[in-house]
């Protein structure tokens, strides 16, 4: 499903540069769960936004499902990141005026879905995720773990064929943790592909595979749960 | 403490160009709208305020009736001023001047000094008392004794300047083509804004005698203004019935002294001097007065503007500075820092609203000359806003812009008392944003504002738009006659013409560029005679007033004026003993004819006529009047205009041809022309006029609303660079963020407009209503001006959401 060869970003501002990441090699697979470990500023987030295609690579290149990412156009990124990835955001990036309701129900808007189908489909997340009763108010109103079970829910609800998962359990005490680790280990067995970054060896341990960065690279993949 | 201040806010400025420059522009541009309306006003009002004894001066209208038809005028018989002052004491002073019409002038309006000829373009006569009220004051000459004597004439300083430059003018010779005028005084009329607006006045002596009695005797010859100076201690009701009274009486003698009967009635009114300015629906009135109504429109369109450019002022300040109090931190803003962000709020401030003073009023200055052509006035800033009373009013302006200063410095750090840290933290749109309990009524005062903005922009396009379509089907509706390719040819004053005036039509007629040659008294678009006639069968034999018009041969073919019964004038018809009449259709119905075609009417002062046609209605005067009754007699030998047809394809050859001829037949004399269609638009000057300035008015408006839409939506689009960013990766395509971000200003717009149709449709009807002949106001002119305003609002707000929305979307997911 996924593919890239040699993936570099490099930020520059005024007079540094900043090496996120120099040169990735990862392949992920159909129904495949990766998690992405390593310290804080080794380049994880900046990986997820390019997997996620909301930002573009320095240089390197980019397969998604056989397709060479960066020779396509604005519109045919939006579809593709339209029609199949999920994201969780590290700091949930709900809309502030829309409520819990609505921000789940957005993607499903943007896909054109109808109307009555959206209602069952959010429905069904919401009771997965346990918010139901809040459902009707805005994200300020939620706790920092709330609104992260708001921000799966809303990756989901779409239920793409690839999850980025920027520690999707940061916020949560263990028992929530818990819960949202075992729905995305439902959804991968369900044939979800799920790349997740995290801090978590436990929540690490529901992956098949560990990819570990450091300073923008890869140095070491393992296979978790043969 | 304030110099680092400022010091800081012009760094902080320069590093901010784009909010600065947008800023100082709308600031500017809304003080310049305001000042120039402000300078408009005062001067309008100050009209005729400048006299020395102005609240005891009156002119004499009248309003009289002959025939059940009331006319209201400004003019009065020449006599009246003298009659009331010999025999009213509480009359101080009397004077009256001639009416003339700057627009239809003859040769007599040019002046030959030293071989020059020079124009003078508001010629006219007065008694030896115009200057005793009028004080204006004299570079030469005495005004008490100027107008004295025959052949005197005084002239304004500017007319001196022209012709004399910098020597004096006093005794010198200025020529016309019947004789010479010795300059016997030179008045100042600068800083003068009244409704005379005479260059150089005449001597009532200089008239011949014959027909200076004439002037003295006749109580229907109404062709002067009348102004009178009363003495303070008059009870002015009490003695405008007594004039009004003894005026009745003394007509009544003159009525049967001349042995006619007539049905009517005439009434003089006393008009306070300094309300002719505003006065309207008289005849023969200043073509300079306006309507009360269109100053009070200035002056609420002045002040919304004004409004629109200090609340956009505010909002952008305070936009600006919430954004900053974010990066800095908001408990260093709660806390010591407060009162010093404060202070370099308000410093930053003061250096924008001083800027933007200091810009307009040179812009202002900058621009008087083309305001000054525009509205028709000698408005100098100077003058007008450091002294008297407009002194005040630049102290308000200094004011106003020292507090617009204070409260944009100070509002934000208001606003961010009023809430909790945390808030602030949240990062989110406090005032400015929608859906959160606090920020409700914020988010309602925001969209009120900007309906408030669109409101204006809209009437004010409108309004625009009615005008221009009621001006453009004006000047274009068929008035029943052909208007086009006639040249009318002003006549010399010399009696002397009319023995060749003859030679001159037959030479003229040479020229094949030449279609036909006409001559007559009158045309549609000038002034009508008023002619007295009674029917054979009014049996009490009462005379009823038509207007009239001389005419020769020719006339109605070369007007192309149809025929709706009976024949056009010929000479192979001509009877000695009778008159031949031809009237219009209105007069038919007015006169009550049953049977026109062979009917006599009689007239006091010529034979009894015969009428031998009837044409069909045609407007001659303004489509803002009915088509009234109209009298044609036959009289060859008034040639006041010389009408010619020209061929429209040799245009060129036939005004050479005419100038040619003019030359052979009135050598010396200055040839005063103009194109018959030309002359008609000048009818509509006012209302012209009044489309420019709505013109104006809607540039400043559609300016200032989409520099305030663009500052405000780019602040809140750029608030909600996050959300863009959050629903592009959510899947949303370019088309619909920009269509969802567009669409609450479409929605603000399309309120705006409904809210305002009700006023724009009552005001513009009103003034509709003032042409007896007007467009429909057709809904198109509705949709029109909003779609206007739409497209306006659309682009500003399109143009920064594009940018938003094309840009990657983690650039904004990133910041936090
Ligand atoms: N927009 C940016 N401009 C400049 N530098 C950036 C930008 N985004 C990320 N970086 C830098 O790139 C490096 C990797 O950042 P990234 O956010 O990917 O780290 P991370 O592994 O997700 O850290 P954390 O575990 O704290 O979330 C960091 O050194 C960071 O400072
Ligand atoms: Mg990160």
């Amino acid at each position: 499903m996924i593919e890239t060869k040699q993936l570099k970003k490099v930020f520059k501002s005024a007079d540094i540069e900043t090496v996120a990441l120099a040169g990735i090699d990862l392949k992920v697979e159909e129904a495949d769960f990766v998690s992405v470990m390593g310290p804080s500023g080794c380049g994880k987030t900046t990986l997820l936004n390019l997997l996620g295609m909301i930002d573009v690579a320095s240089s390197g290149s980019y397969r998604f499902m056989g397709k060479e990412v960066y020779n396509l156009n604005e519109k045919q990124i939006t579809r593709l990141r339209k029609e199949n990835i999920g994201f969780v955001f590290q700091n949930f990036n709900l809309i502030e005026e829309l409520s819990i309701w609505e921000n789940i129900e957005l993607p499903l808007i943007y896909q054109g879905i109808k109307k009555s189908e959206r209602k069952r489909r959010v429905r069904e997340v919401i009771d997965r995720l346990e918010i139901t009763h809040r459902k009707d108010l805005l994200p300020v109103q939620l706790s920092g773990g709330q609104q992260q079970r708001v921000a799966v829910a809303r990756a989901i609800v779409t239920r793409p064929r690839l999850l980025l998962a920027d520690e999707p359990t940061g916020n949560l005490d263990s028992m929530h943790g818990e819960e949202v680790m075992n729905i995305l280990d439902e959804l991968n067995k369900e044939g979800m592909t799920i790349v997740m970054v995290t801090h978590s060896h436990h929540d690490a341990s529901y992956s098949r595979r560990i990819v570990h960065l450091f300073d923008g690279q890869i140095i070491n993949e393992n296979l978790n749960r043969v | 403490m304030w110099g680092s201040f400022f010091r800081m806010g012009f760094r902080v400025l320069m590093r901010q160009k784009n909010y600065f420059l947008l800023n100082l522009a709308g600031l500017t541009i809304g003080i310049v709208a305001f000042v120039f309306i402000y300078l408009y006003v005062e001067n309008a009002l100050y009209y005729d305020r400048s006299w020395k004894n102005y609240p005891h001066i009156y002119r004499v209208n009248e309003t009289y009736s002959t025939g059940g038809k009331e006319e209201k005028m400004a003019l009065t018989p020449y006599l009246l001023a003298d009659t009331l002052k010999n025999n009213f004491p509480e009359i101080l002073q009397s004077t009256r001047l001639f009416f003339t019409d700057p627009s239809d002038k003859n040769d007599v309006s040019s002046v030959n000094y030293r071989g020059k000829m020079y124009d003078i373009p508001n010629l006219t006569i007065g008694d030896a008392r115009v200057f005793k009220v009028f004080n204006y004051r004299f570079t030469e000459g005495n005004p008490d004794s100027c107008l004295l004597n025959p052949n005197s004439m005084v002239i304004s300083t500017t007319m001196k300047q022209k012709i004399f430059g910098n020597k004096p003018a006093l005794g010198k010779k200025l020529k016309t083509s019947i004789r010479a005028y010795t300059v016997s005084g030179v008045f100042d009329n600068k800083n003068r804004p009244s409704h005379l607006e005479f260059d150089a006045i005449i001597s009532f002596s200089s008239l011949d005698k014959k027909e200076q009695k004439q002037l003295n005797t006749n109580w229907f010859w109404m062709n002067c203004y009348t102004y009178v100076e009363l003495a303070d201690t008059v009870n002015v009701r009490e003695f405008i019935q007594r004039a009004n009274y003894f005026a009745h009486m003394a007509i009544g003698k003159f009525v049967k002294k001349q042995k006619i009967k007539i049905n009517g009635y005439m009434h003089l009114a006393f008009q306070p001097i300094q309300d002719i300015h505003f006065s309207q629906g008289l005849l023969y009135d200043s073509h300079s007065n306006i309507n009360m109504t269109y100053l009070y429109i200035f002056v609420i369109v002045a002040l919304f503007i004004l409004l629109m450019a200090s609340i956009n002022y505010i909002n952008f300040a305070t936009a600006r500075s919430l954004k900053r109090v974010r990066e800095i931190g908001v408990r260093k803003v709660m806390g010591v820092f407060r009162k010093q962000l404060m202070l370099q709020y308000i410093s930053e401030s003061l250096i924008i609203t001083f800027t933007a003073f200091i810009l307009s009023l040179s812009l202002v200055e900058l621009l008087m000359p083309v305001f000054n052509s525009l509205v028709n006035r000698q408005i100098t800033l100077v003058d007008s806003l450091f002294t008297g009373s407009g002194l005040v009013f630049g102290m308000i302006l200094i004011i106003f812009m020292l507090l617009l200063a204070l409260f944009s410095g100070s509002f934000p750090a208001f606003v961010l008392s009023s809430l909790q840290p945390v808030e602030v933290l949240g990062g989110r749109g406090l005032i400015f944003r929608g859906r959160k309990k606090h920020s409700f009524t914020a988010a309602g005062l925001r969209k009120f504002l900007v309906v408030i903005q669109y409101l204006v922009a809209i009437g004010v396009i409108i309004s625009t738009l009615v005008i221009f379509a009621q001006i453009h089907y004006v000047k274009n509706r068929p008035l029943g006659f052909d208007k086009k390719d006639v040249v009318v040819i002003n006549s010399p004053a010399d009696t002397s013409f009319r023995g060749r005036a003859s030679a001159f039509v037959a030479a003229l007629k040479s020229d094949t560029a030449i279609e036909q040659v006409a001559t007559a008294s009158s045309l549609p678009g000038y002034l009508t005679e008023k002619i007295l006639v009674r029917t054979s069968d009014s049996s009490a034999g009462h005379l009823q007033t038509l207007d009239g018009f001389f005419v020769g041969y020719h006339y109605f073919n070369l007007l192309k004026i149809p025929l709706a019964k009976g024949e056009y004038f010929s000479s192979a018809k001509k009877n000695d003993s009778v008159e031949h009449f031809i009237i219009n259709e209105a007069a038919v119905r007015f006169l009550r004819l049953e049977h026109p075609l062979g009917s006599y009417l009689h007239t006091p002062y010529t034979k009894k006529g015969i009428i031998i046609g009837v044409v069909k209605n045609f407007n001659f005067s303004s489509l803002h009047q009915q088509i009234e009754p109209l009298i044609f007699m036959l009289k060859p030998q008034f040639v006041q205009y010389v009408v010619v047809r020209i061929n429209p394809y040799e245009r060129k050859e036939a005004l050479a041809h005419i100038r040619n001829v003019w030359k052979k037949y009135n050598k010396g004399y200055t040839m005063y022309y103009t194109f018959l269609d030309q002359k008609l638009d000048t009818l509509y000057r006012s209302d012209q006029k009044m489309l420019s300035l709505f013109f104006y008015f809607s540039l400043f408006v559609i300016f200032i609303s989409a520099l305030g839409l663009f500052g405000l939506s780019s602040f809140l689009i750029e608030q909600r660079s996050k959300e863009i960013s959050i629903r592009k990766v959510l899947g949303g395509s370019e088309k619909q963020i920009v269509l969802m971000l567009v669409k609450e200003y479409v929605v603000l717009v399309l309120v705006a407009g409904l809210l305002i149709l009700p006023v724009v449709y009552f005001f513009i009807g009103k003034w509709l209503q003032s042409f007896a002949y007007h467009i429909n106001m057709s809904l198109c002119y509705f949709v029109g001006g909003i779609v206007l305003v739409l497209l306006v609002a659309f682009v500003t707000v399109l143009l920064k959401a594009l940018f938003m929305v094309r840009k990657r979307p983690v650039e904004a997911l990133k910041y936090e």
